[in-house]
């Protein structure tokens, strides 16, 4: 019987410096086969090993349309991502998963889409945008507002570059008050009220929001005060994971168990679920 | 299959037991506590008690257990599978409320995708259980929906029947087949109705009222009440039979190391902590909560199963004195409209 708790054997082909503190992996599959049978979707995780260490959960932060690795980006913020952040490109790590459920990019076909990603959280975006943008003709218009502390938080400084030089999308860049530099082209200000002055018509549109929690909480309000329905706005939540697989008993919010049933969510499913944030 | 077995025979039977490769799991006597544990002879075997301290989770759900090991050997990991983990054995004289956990329990280990850890343990261990002929003011398997004499999860039932003498039933192929290899300790049935001597288990609640008032009430006065007194030790989790949650971690030297999965409790602080240092279960009263709420409601809805035996075994190691079945009977009997308290 097979083993659900066995990673993946993955090579670290490519290290990338995003911002203080922050890395992305570009990893390939040590077995071609295992590499050729991998399949995710946008909006799945998986439990990423330092060898030694443990295991942490991150999103698959590459686009499931660039088939040939597996990206993510991570924040050291403990014992496991310290130890990842270590690592070298040609160093070895263990992956699990893809695991979760999917952002139902299906469904959004023919209607515009707003992207809303604060400080580390445009990884789960980044997976999402990129697809969409792989697939450009199916959606309208492309709005992206993502905000972080200062301009040195900013992730994806390339890929920022890249959008704002394509004209089918709009990017909206900002950092909070303080955070920006002399040469800073962007907004100043939270996303909150960078969403209200940026968002388009909330006719057809679609808003995914992804950050911390404090800026979720502030930016919903201002969706709904724009016209979205809570249908239309999907987010991921992050509990704390170990197996992934439903097993282990922690990620559960009310009868729902993050690691399977989500992470991803309509902000009208997340308001049925019990205060237990 | 209907038999007997006469406690003279038990000797037979244990090293029968042995003979035939089984390694065998019974209620001994260890100082004042009676555990399960692995036993040699059929003396060691200890029967007038009411419950052991131990659950029958350790023998498919181990405290701690090794789910894979690796070499690191410069920038190259290879990993080794754990072999040889399920033992075939009998677990002998467990009650019929851990082995009802044990069904229960499948389901999530088995939810979309198996943990072999367990499922294979479950093919490996073949269970016999004596059923009660006492129990303590602590016992609530009538309250959800066992019995003192329930046969769910047992591949053969042992009945007391007189002083020196069980009736066995069978239950499963497996238990049909464990009685065949060792058919020479058995006698045949008695002849007529034999006198099961079975404890009378008081009901304490209505399980039908939980649920539905679980569904109403996750804001409630009654969790901050009910969880004054927990120190939050996790000790109720980890006698439990129906808790299975765990953690994963690696433990290492330089060069090799093992991935390990080890007991864990919603009881702890440290259980549902973000790295961010936010907690969403923050407060004792959260995760007493929890526990109520997935074991009557959470686990209701996703398996169709309450995930409580009735043991009373959380009650009883309990240093803080919680109850849960007395808890339950004021959830199943509160009547009053809610009284929602402030969400924090
Ligand atoms: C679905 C999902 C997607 C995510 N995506 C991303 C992403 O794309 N990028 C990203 O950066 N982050 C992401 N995160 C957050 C990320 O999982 C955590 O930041 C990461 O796991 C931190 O791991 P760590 O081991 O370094 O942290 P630590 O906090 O050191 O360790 C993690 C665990 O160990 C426990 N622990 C810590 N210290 C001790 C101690 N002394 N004793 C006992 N236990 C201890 C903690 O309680 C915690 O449970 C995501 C989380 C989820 C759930
Ligand atoms: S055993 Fe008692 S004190 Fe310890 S966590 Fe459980 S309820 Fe709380
Ligand atoms: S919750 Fe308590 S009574 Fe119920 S199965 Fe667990 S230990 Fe036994
Ligand atoms: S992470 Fe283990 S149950 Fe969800």
């Amino acid at each position: 019987m097979d083993n659900i708790y066995t990673p993946y054997l993955m090579n670290i082909s490519d290290v990338t410096d995003e911002a203080p503190g922050v890395r992305t992996f570009r990893l390939n599959f040590q077995n071609e086969d295992e590499g050729k049978n991998f399949k995710f979707q946008a909006g799945q995780f998986a439990l990423y090993s330092a060898f030694g260490y443990g295991e942490s959960t991150f999103c698959i932060a590459s686009s499931p349309t660039r088939k040939d690795y597996v990206e993510c980006t991570f924040r050291q913020a403990g014992r496991v991502t310290n130890a990842l952040s270590e690592l070298n490109a040609g160093d070895t790590i263990g992956f699990r998963g893809p695991y979760g459920n999917v952002f139902p990019i299906e469904e959004w076909e023919g209607k515009n889409l707003v992207f809303v990603a604060g400080g580390i959280a445009l990884p789960p975006l980044r997976s999402v945008i990129w697809n969409c943008l792989d697939l450009r003709d199916k959606y309208k218009n492309i709005t992206i507002v993502y905000g972080a502390k200062t301009v040195a938080d900013l992730v994806y400084k390339n890929e920022l570059k890249e959008w704002t030089a394509r004209d089918d999308v709009n990017l909206v860049t900002t950092v909070d008050p303080g955070g920006e530099t002399p040469d800073w082209t962007g907004k100043v200000g939270f996303v909150p009220t960078v969403v209200e002055e940026t968002a388009p018509d909330s006719k057809d549109t679609i808003a995914i929001v992804c950050g911390p929690p404090i800026m979720i909480k502030f930016t919903l309000p201002v969706l709904e005060k724009l016209g979205f329905k809570q249908d239309k706005v999907y987010t991921t939540l992050e509990n704390r994971m170990k197996c992934g697989l439903g097993k282990c008993g922690r990620c559960n919010i009310g009868c729902t168990y993050i690691c399977k049933e989500g992470p991803v969510f309509t902000a009208e499913e997340i308001s049925k679920m019990p205060d237990e944030f | 299959m209907e038999k007997t077995l006469k406690k003279e025979k038990l000797n037979s039977l244990i090293t029968g037991l042995k003979d035939k490769g089984y390694k065998t799991i019974a209620p001994k006597k260890d100082n004042n506590l009676i555990t399960l544990c692995e036993i040699q002879e059929a003396d060691e075997i200890h029967f007038d008690h009411v419950q052991t301290n131990n659950s029958i989770k350790e023998y498919f759900l181990p405290k701690t257990e090794k789910i894979l090991s690796y070499t690191i050997e410069k920038t190259k990991v290879s990993i080794e599978e754990p072999e040889g983990f399920a033992v075939k054995s009998v677990v002998f004289g467990s009650r019929p409320c851990d082995a009802a956990s044990l069904p229960i329990m499948d389901k999530v280990f088995n939810w979309d995708c198996t943990d072999k850890f367990w499922i294979e343990r479950r093919e490996a261990i073949t269970i016999v259980t004596i059923a009660c002929d006492k129990c303590d003011s602590y016992c609530f398997c009538t309250s959800v929906c066992l019995a003192p004499d329930a046969k769910q999860g047992s591949d053969v039932l042992l009945t007391k029947i007189s002083d020196d003498e069980y009736l066995v039933e069978t239950e499963t192929e497996k238990g049909e087949g464990l009685i065949k290899e060792l058919e020479t300790v058995f006698s045949e049935p008695p002849s007529g109705t034999p006198d099961r001597q079975v404890a009378t288990v008081e009901k304490k609640f209505e399980i039908d009222k939980v649920k539905p008032w679980l569904d109403e009430n996750f804001v409630h006065k009654i969790w901050a009440e009910f969880s004054t007194k927990c120190i939050g030790c996790g000790a109720c989790t980890f006698v439990c039979p129906t808790c299975h949650c765990f953690d994963i971690v690696d433990e290492c030297t330089m060069s090799k190391g093992d991935r390990v999965k080890n007991w864990d409790g919603c009881q702890f602080k440290m259980f549902t902590l973000h790295t961010s240092g936010h907690n969403p279960r923050s407060t004792q009263d959260q995760r007493w909560r929890q526990r109520i709420m997935h074991k009557f409601k959470y686990y209701v809805e996703k398996f169709d199963n309450i995930l409580c035996v009735g043991c009373g075994r959380c009650s009883r190691v309990c240093p803080a004195d919680m109850n849960i079945s007395e808890m339950l009977e004021i959830i199943s009997t509160d009547e009053g409209q809610p009284e929602p308290v402030s969400k924090e």
